[in-house]
């Protein structure tokens, strides 16, 4: 009897499991990859599909943080400027006392969580709609691009940064290694913290929380702070991937990391979602990207094809429910 | 509180004038840092004053109080959309290839504005009809939009008559005209069902529906407004450049967002009026005119642009609050 029950109860729980969002996502990448690789035999290769785990190892941390902002009910629309931020300064930072480069990484991450922790206490204590908050932050470090970078590409000599966009410990890159660790302590601190609880309440309802005793703005300033660092994390591995860092090397990580969030189930109006979600949307815009070059079209319908594909895919998990 | 404003324009006059007199004062603060400005641009470039002047100002304003309209229009029924930049470069670029050929200037101007109608009207019916959110889907749109902008044309080119270009973006007002017709227009619109329960669809989708409101219909409409104004707005660069350009309405998503937002729209469907969004996209434009005059690095430019707008949306929160 007792088996049969603890049966029962695996069952449920496989079945929630395989009808949960995370999961479905997950399985279109690997549907996707399975066709692709039918279609196309490089495609499935390990040094391919490898490849694009590492690019979506960029997409996944700069969602990292947006997740967390999404689910808290506000968007970042800094993220692209942010990462710009972290690839640009971070080889002017480097010190020569330090020949291992680890200060100048880690003082790029402290400024762009301090970046971040603007845009929190903006949208937490002046009250100003995050999308106008986000958006004034991006257009106000775009002049600080111009002052510290000047329109040129800058190259690093950062070893620690070219370490990170380029070994492959045990034939896994690098930057694999340091988008699982992150999520793992993603995943830990939204599901298994009172801090994952107060971001996931504030961003339901945002009035309860205040009234039942959640520190509204704390936890707000919190929630962009942490999506500062992590963009700065993703512009470090970037800089490592393209050894220079240059205006503008950030552009395209602002809507991938949207889409991500949202392929992967999380509502766009908060509350609801989850990063193991975020991760498998992630590979699939890479996915998709790869598989639209494959087609060897134009720029023009590069952009369509992508445009269109997010859309379907987007039927999977972003829709609303009847509202009547 | 706002769908009730609007029948009472047809009904009794008393009642209109309060209704205008309210909506004008909690505008009163943003009109009055527009009339500092606009003294302060005055003094600045005393040509201002001139027929000629005045008109290269509007000019430089038209298209984005166009966006801010079409923008503002989005987001009073609870809507946003991302793809106006894309909409923009669309408008030119259809502007700039068809003009010159044997469609000409009427034809061209018909293919911009059914483009426009129809994508937005499309945009509308997969956000309603398929239920997704509006920013999602409007992303995306501005992906598949920039693409067929590039498709169109691959690198700046193209040409729009000279003779256009003279009568938009020469030394007569006749764009300050074109928006005086766009904004009666409007008026009129907001008397019709549809425009009339835009306000109501925004604040509450649901009691509105209740009420025997065709939400999805209004919703699709606006849309279809929207994409339309976006669309105008990219002739009308186009126009002034002479040429089209598949990527130049780039930079209007996000400023079409700051004027609506300067000019009091909330978020959440249902605040504020057209004439906020008109002047907020009037003070963002004087803005720019302004520091370009007083000699500001574009550094300078960027860094007193982003204060500026969160110090006017932050203000009048915290008014509101205490």
């Amino acid at each position: 009897m007792n088996s049969s029950t603890s049966a029962a109860s695996f069952t449920r729980r496989a079945s929630m499991v395989l009808r949960s969002r995370p999961f479905l996502t997950f399985a279109t990448v690997l549907l996707v990859w399975a066709v692709a690789s039918v279609m196309r035999p490089g495609f499935g290769a390990f040094g391919h599909l490898r490849y694009l785990v590492e690019l979506a190892s960029v997409i996944g941390l700069v969602a990292a943080g947006q997740t967390f902002v999404v689910i808290a009910g506000g968007i970042d629309l800094s993220i692209a400027a942010i990462v710009t931020v972290s690839a640009v300064s971070l080889p002017l930072l480097s010190i020569d006392a330090d020949p291992t480069g680890l200060t100048a990484i880690l003082a790029t991450l402290v400024m762009t969580t301090f970046i971040g922790l603007g845009n929190g206490l903006g949208v937490a204590y002046l009250r100003v709609h995050p999308m106008i908050m986000t958006l004034a932050m991006a257009t106000f470090l775009q002049g600080l691009l111009i002052i510290i970078a000047g329109g040129s590409a800058i190259s690093s000599q950062n070893p620690l940064v070219a370490w990170l966009g380029n070994a492959r410990p045990a034939g896994i890159p690098a930057g694999v290694f340091v988008w699982l660790g992150v999520s793992a302590l993603v995943l830990l601190i939204m599901h298994a913290t009172p801090l994952g609880t107060r971001i996931y309440a504030i961003g339901a309802n945002p009035l309860a929380s205040r009234l039942s005793g959640v520190p509204l703005q704390a936890t707000t300033t919190v929630v962009y702070a942490i999506s500062g660092f992590t963009a700065g994390l993703a512009g470090v591995l970037l800089l490592g991937m393209n050894g220079q860092g240059y205006v503008g090397i950030g552009d395209p990580y602002l809507l991938a990391s949207i889409a991500a969030v949202v392929l992967g189930g999380t509502s766009i109006l908060g509350g609801l979602g989850t990063y193991a979600g975020t991760m498998p949307g992630a590979l699939l815009l890479v996915t998709i990207t790869a598989l639209i070059t494959v087609v060897n079209a134009s720029a023009g319908w590069r952009s369509i094809l992508f445009g269109s594909l997010v859309l379907i895919l987007l039927l999977l998990s972003g829709r609303e429910k009847v509202r009547r | 509180m706002s769908g009730a404003t609007t029948p009472a324009e047809q009904a009794a006059p008393p009642l209109y004038w309060q209704v205008q007199r309210r909506r004008n004062g909690d505008l009163f603060g943003l009109f009055a840092v527009v009339v500092v400005f606009l003294a302060a641009y005055g003094f600045l470039f005393p040509g201002f004053f001139t027929l000629p002047g005045f008109a290269k100002f509007t000019q430089s304003w038209f298209p984005l109080a166009l966006v801010a309209m079409a923008q503002a229009i989005l987001m009073l029924t609870g809507g946003i959309s991302l793809a106006i930049g894309a909409m923009v470069s669309l408008g030119a670029v259809i502007a700039a290839t068809t003009m010159a050929g044997p469609l000409g200037v009427g034809g061209g101007t018909a293919v911009v504005a059914l483009a426009g109608l129809g994508i937005g009207a499309a945009t509308g019916l997969i956000v309603v009809k398929l239920r997704l959110p509006a920013i999602v889907v409007t992303l995306a749109g501005s992906f598949i939009v920039g693409g067929a902008a590039l498709l169109i044309l691959p690198r700046p080119g193209g040409a729009v008559p000279m003779w256009l270009s003279d009568m938009l973006a020469g030394n007569t007002p006749v764009a300050f005209l074109i928006l005086v017709v766009i904004v009666v227009l409007w008026k009129i619109y907001l008397a019709t069902p549809l425009g009339l329960a835009i306000y109501a669809a925004g604040e509450n989708p649901v009691g509105a529906y209740r009420s025997g409101i065709r939400v999805d219909r209004v919703l699709v409409s606006a849309y279809a407004i929207s994409g339309l104004l976006s669309a105008c707005a990219g002739l009308f660069v186009a126009a002034q450049t002479g040429s089209g350009d598949p990527v130049i309405g780039t930079a209007f998503t996000l400023n079409s967002i700051a004027a609506a937002v300067l000019g009091g729209i909330g978020f959440l469907g249902g605040q504020g009026s057209m004439r906020g969004a008109l002047a907020g996209s009037l003070l963002l434009s004087l803005m720019i005119s302004v520091m370009f005059f007083l000699g500001f690095t574009p550094v300078a430019q960027y860094v007193a642009q982003g204060l500026i707008i969160i110090g006017a949306v932050a203000i009048p929160q915290f008014r509101r609050k205490r």
